[in-house]
């Protein structure tokens, strides 16, 4: 027990708060929720990373070693979004809180990989519900920087490229 | 990255300048990432904030772990102190040095939007007939942001559509199965090419002209990246409905861009180009050679497109659908001296809006 009381010590010394990640998660999960501004502030990078472990985890259970591309295109979009957020909102935004935001958003694209390992996703039912997501994604995402840098009005703008980047995902997924 | 080197340093107690090495973040508990973001970590995040001051990092009670010894250890402390203000210059270069590369205050005025605005603007780039006022309000002599003012340019709209173009083409192509990641990078970068190309002309070409405007080049690059949007709705229509509806809908979008340009230039020459006015005469003798030197500079423009589309790869057969008409409407019009500047850039516009187009799947969706 007092190896676990270390442990748990520790891992709070990294700066990991295990109730902020569940916090944010259910942001994410439920897109009618309001979000709210103060906790998108800290900059947690260990949810995000979770995520795009599990999405590559479930891309290779379904038979696709693509981890560079994962990486690479989310290093790329978050480059993009956090110059476009930066231009648009008159209160500038750091890095590292558009990579946090928009991986915790990636949550949805691991759930509709892990439907890609059981059934294809190249027919109707797969477009639809690879756009379901999509949408579902670059809403909470916009939401949330809405919500965080205090933007009227612009919601719809920061969705698109938003959506843009997950679907790149998406066809990840899909093809 | 070498913290064994900068105790040395730090304890023989010399003086360094900043050197390009930097404390990576990843060691947990070691470097002051607030040096590194924007404060983004708040301070009334309770347990781990007293963590992360630097210098104060004697913890008695963790001395057991190896990484508590080394935080207690008051040179480690000022490897610490150095490292996060190394960071920090660091960084205070970086935006020094973007500040001077990129004009970013001046590109914020591009990019306040909201929705109401992209969505009338959009409407206006299909359905430009209807609409009355073109000239762009002014406050003072800086004009209006685009939220107010719905002929203010913009460059959210060309950058999404850049984008979006881009994507879509790789989605034709895929539909083709002559996908592949690095060709859309390859879309990427002749899109680009041709749009500097087009800036650079019309610059040239103004510069010859020598109208008097007050168009900087980012307007130039906004009005000239509005075609983009035409464009997407080509290829998607042409993916849904096949030639036909390709055909139709890119002859509209060149035709309905050709009237947005000239109205646009038209309201916009006609606010700022006061100069010639003032000398009737010597204006219009001005207006007569420009006139001139609009129409030679026209016809290259248009017979420079076929050789444009010829050197991109794998595509035969390039679509110039705007080619014959915008040359010959431009040189009916004459005198106005407001349209001839404004009638420039449609000239070159329609003709590139054909030049990188994908070759139209045709024979996979008929």
């Amino acid at each position: 027990m007092l190896a676990a009381m270390k442990n748990r010590k520790s891992i709070l010394e990294l700066g990991i708060h295990f109730d902020h990640i569940r916090q944010k998660t259910w942001t994410v999960l439920n897109p009618m929720k309001p979000a709210d501004g103060s906790i998108i502030n800290e900059t947690d990078l260990t949810g995000p990373i979770l995520f795009c472990i599990a999405l590559e985890a479930t891309l290779l259970l379904a038979g696709k070693v693509q981890f560079g591309y994962v990486y690479g295109m989310s290093a790329i979009g978050c480059l993009v979004i956090h110059a476009l957020l930066n231009l648009m909102s008159s209160s500038g935004v750091s890095y590292g809180c558009v990579a946090s935001v928009l991986g915790y958003c990636l949550l949805p694209m691991v759930i509709l990989s892990g439907c890609a390992m059981f059934f294809s996703l190249q027919g109707t039912f797969g477009t639809v519900s690879s756009l379901v997501i999509i949408g579902w994604c670059s809403l909470s995402a916009s939401k949330i920087f809405i919500a965080a840098l205090h933007m009227e009005g612009q919601q719809l703008l920061v969705a698109y490229p938003c959506a843009l980047l997950y679907g790149l995902f998406a066809l990840l997924t899909i093809f | 990255m070498h913290p064994a080197g900068l105790a040395a340093a730090a304890a023989a107690g010399t003086p360094r300048l900043p050197s390009k090495r930097r404390i990576p973040v990843s060691q947990p508990g070691m470097a002051d990432p607030h040096q590194l973001f924007d404060d983004t970590s708040s301070t009334q995040s309770r347990g781990y904030g007293a963590q992360r001051a630097p210098g104060g990092l004697g913890y008695p009670a963790a001395s057991a772990t190896p990484q508590a010894a080394f935080l207690a250890d008051p040179v480690s402390n000022m490897a610490m102190a150095y490292g996060s203000s190394l960071a920090a210059q660091g960084k205070e270069l970086v935006d020094k040095n973007i500040d001077r590369f990129i004009p970013v205050t001046k590109l914020k005025y591009y990019f306040a939007v909201d929705t109401m605005y992209v969505g009338r603007k959009l409407g206006l780039l299909f359905f430009p007939y209807l609409h009355q006022d073109w000239e762009v309000q002014y406050q003072q002599d800086t004009p209006v942001a685009p939220r107010f003012d719905v002929n203010a340019p913009d460059l959210y709209i060309p950058a999404m559509a850049f984008i979006t173009y881009v994507l879509v083409a790789g989605l034709a192509l895929g539909t083709q199965d002559r996908f592949s990641p690095d060709l859309l990078g390859l879309q990427a970068s002749s899109a680009l090419a041709w749009l500097t190309l087009e800036v650079v002309a019309i610059l040239l070409s103004l510069y010859l002209v020598t109208v008097n405007t007050d168009l900087t080049t980012i307007d130039l690059v906004a009005f000239l990246g509005y075609k983009y949007v035409g464009m997407i709705g080509g290829v998607l229509m042409g993916l849904l409905f096949g030639k036909i509806g390709y055909y139709l809908v890119l002859g509209w979008c060149c035709v309905a861009i050709f009237v947005f340009m000239v109205s646009r230039g038209s309201g916009l020459v006609r606010l700022r180009a006061q100069v010639p006015r003032r000398h009737p005469r010597r204006g219009c003798q001005l207006w007569g050679s420009d006139q001139r030197h609009i129409a030679e500079l026209k016809s290259p423009g248009v017979a420079a497109q076929p050789g444009g589309s010829g050197g991109l790869p794998g595509r035969g057969g390039i679509l110039s659908p705007g080619r014959g008409d915008p040359t010959q409407a431009a040189r009916g019009w004459g005198s106005p001296a407001h349209r001839l500047q404004a009638g420039l850039s449609p000239s070159f516009h329609s003709p590139c809006m054909g030049a990188f187009l994908p070759e139209f799947p045709w024979k996979e969706i008929l």
